[in-house]
């Protein structure tokens, strides 16, 4: 009904498909200029600080290396995001299940013995069953009671890095102090990819992931039945799609992702679980999905975008006085100009809407 | 003996009152936007902003007043952006059969929480925090000078609050305005009261509070800015806010249970209790809050489900 009254489409100088590509590396040009402006601010020559981020993340190939184990975690996370995004639903508690599914792969790492290569399975395995089981009651209850899942999907993250620390420092206490679990046998170590650096099978993992994810929302019944639960929830039940039945398996999924990519961490890249291993990872994923736009495969683009940001900001600490926390600005320009940019494309329904009701 | 516990409930009075404060200040603001009919969920980003510009503002001023100016601007900058996310969307969204908020909000929480989850901390000598009044006659007398005195002035300011808010949503023209756009706006729209509009000073006001309430925590609770360090209060707000609807009295007094939660959960930590079950209780208690209410509502649903049902053979 909207549609009909709705301004007349302005003429379009691009292309449809070029509409998304476009507004992204314009959002991506502002964030790089906002975060100029405030390294500006702070008394640093910006190109000088964007070259060292550079040379930080591609200079050589360990740096390249460098910036693909930061993102592995990012894609893997993202393609969780993704899984909610796509059916309508917000799966913000990503960070809340890799912590769960890391401890959970690791004390599968240290607490049994099995032969190599199922060792490492098991662990993954028991890391998702960890992430989904995270999930579960939030899932629960958003598809039976409707609870608002944003809410409880971010209070169950504070939870989950109580409770781990709890299990690191309280139960699975390791003699001299340290707040990390005792080293996952050899067993279970994920293949490494590269010598000399710790980038391993975890990166295919998370790629394999993405490119599933999009084949299945293409390709199959299932994923477009997802896919039309995400864009209107009750056309889909109209259209016999089980929706509460659907939302507690997407989160689910969401959530099993989420955790193994805290099991590929712990098993492949630390080899234990350490108190706060893992700084902002599901956050970043829950950022890369959003600016992705729920695409599988962007998603692994903006990942790929933010583990050069993580790796380079390295480099720029030890070189630069700038503080690697304002390469953090740079995403958040970006969510801010999304953001916007979605509020401006949907203006003209809004004035629809309007000459619609009055 | 006899002393020592009285010591022990006086300080423990004294943290739960510090501990109180930040949830309260923020579930204060979160009660107009709850009264206005929106389910705010910026509230954690808006505090979080506001605590990192109040340090900002504080150390390049030297003033602790100019840092509280700066991060209530700040996170009234951040409410007027989720205002217009959540607001002016969502009379495209309800339109078309949307559950309301579920995009907007998504995208609001990704622009506060997750982007703003300002990495690293900021420590530094120059921070100036809010002074510590003390109260005249019954500064330093031993139970009531410790209880009362000596904190910094948003403390006693959420309390004053309180009843404030209550006056500007009970007793004026705007409160009403604000409550009626929440119940039922309809009524409000056919009235000539502009929902939207109300809505968005309602988002406004929430803002102010929110930044009052970071400013405490990085200028009042402590005097430097820590990555996260709102810990998810502005979660638990939501809570409370759920569960008291809003009423200023009965936010006052659950956000009072959770700073005695959090006060608890210091002291153990410094009885050498393992104070990580114990932090968990304010999530907790939240997440229980949360889905009790879905539970309820769920209730209601069915109940007056069966009434239909079970009236018309009554009736006839």
């Amino acid at each position: 009904m909207t549609d009909a009254t709705a301004a007349v489409p302005a003429a379009r100088k691009v292309p449809a498909w070029a509409e998304g590509p476009i507004s992204v590396v314009f959002a991506l040009v502002v964030s790089i200029l906002g975060g100029a402006l405030i390294i500006l601010m702070v008394g640093e020559n910006p190109v000088n600080v964007f070259g060292t981020l550079l040379r930080g993340a591609f200079g050589t190939p360990e740096r390249v290396a460098g910036s693909l184990l930061q993102a592995t975690p990012i894609i893997t996370c993202g393609v969780a995001a993704c899984i909610a995004l796509r059916a309508g639903l917000f799966n913000i508690g990503v960070e809340g299940q890799l912590y769960v599914g890391a401890f959970a792969a690791a004390w599968i790492g240290f607490g049994f013995q099995l032969p190599p290569v199922l060792h490492a399975v098991v662990g993954l395995a028991a890391g998702m069953v960890a992430g989904a089981l995270w999930i579960s009651i939030p899932a629960i209850m958003r598809a039976r009671y409707n609870a608002n899942e944003v809410v409880s999907t971010i209070l169950m993250n504070y939870v989950a890095v109580l409770l781990t620390s709890y299990l690191t420092i309280v139960v699975f206490k390791r003699p001299g102090g340290w707040s990390e679990t005792e080293p996952v046998a050899a067993t279970a170590h994920l293949m490494r990819l590269i010598d000399g650096s710790r980038v391993n099978i975890g990166l295919l993992i998370g790629l394999v992931a993405a490119v599933g994810l999009h084949l299945f929302l293409t390709r199959s019944s299932a994923g477009y039945s997802v896919s039309a639960m995400g864009s209107n929830p009750k056309f889909a039940e109209y259209g016999g799609v089980r929706v509460k039945r659907n939302i507690v398996l997407v989160l689910l999924a969401s959530g099993a992702v989420g955790g193994l990519a805290g099991g590929v961490e712990t098993l492949g890249v630390h080899h234990r679980f350490m108190e706060g291993f893992a700084p902002g990872f599901g956050f970043d994923g829950v950022i890369a999905a959003l600016l992705a736009n729920g695409h599988p495969l962007g998603v692994v683009v903006v990942a790929l975008f933010f583990g050069a940001l993580r790796a380079g900001s390295l480099l720029m600490e030890v070189e630069t006085s700038a503080r690697r926390e304002i390469i953090t600005v740079i995403p958040a320009f970006l969510i801010l100009c999304v953001s916007a940019q979605f509020l401006f494309r949907r203006r003209g329904g809004v004035s629809g809407e309007r000459r619609w009701r009055f | 003996m006899e002393i020592l516990s009285t010591i022990f409930t006086v300080s423990l009075v004294a943290a739960t009152l510090r501990t109180t404060t930040p949830i309260l200040l923020v579930a204060l603001g979160g009660s107009f936007t709850t009264k206005a009919g929106i389910f705010n969920i910026g509230l954690e980003g808006q505090m979080l902003v506001a605590a990192f510009f109040a340090v900002l503002g504080s150390l390049w001023s030297g003033s602790a007043w100019v840092g509280l100016l700066c991060g209530i601007g700040a996170a009234v900058t951040m409410a007027m952006i989720f205002s217009l996310l959540v607001v002016t969307l969502r009379a495209t969204e309800g339109g078309r059969g949307r559950p309301p908020n579920s995009r907007p909000g998504g995208r609001t929480i990704a622009l506060t929480t997750a982007s703003f989850g300002v990495r690293g901390s900021i420590g530094n000598p120059g921070i100036v925090g809010l002074p510590r009044l003390q109260v005249p006659f019954i500064h330093g007398t031993r139970p009531w000078g410790q209880m009362l005195s000596g904190y910094t002035p948003l403390i006693y300011a959420a309390i004053v609050l309180v009843f404030v808010v209550w006056a500007i949503q009970y007793r004026t023209r705007l409160g009403l305005y604000i409550r009626v756009t929440g119940e039922k706006p309809e009524a409000a729209e056919s009235l000539g009261i502009r929902t939207t509009r109300m809505q968005h000073i309602a988002s406004v006001l929430c803002g102010v509070f929110a930044g009052l309430a970071g400013s405490h925590l990085s200028l009042g609770y402590i005097t430097m800015f820590a990555e996260n360090m709102s810990a998810g209060r502005g979660f638990m707000a939501v809570a409370v806010l759920i569960f008291s609807n809003g009423d200023p009295f009965k936010v006052f007094f659950g956000c009072l249970l959770f700073g005695f939660a959090d006060a608890v959960a210091l002291r153990l930590q410094t009885v050498g209790m393992s104070s990580y079950l114990v932090l968990m209780v304010p999530y907790l208690v939240s997440l229980l809050a949360l889905f009790a209410l879905s539970w309820r509502q769920r209730d209601k649903v069915y109940r007056t489900m069966r009434r239909t049902l079970t009236a018309s053979p009554r009736g006839t």
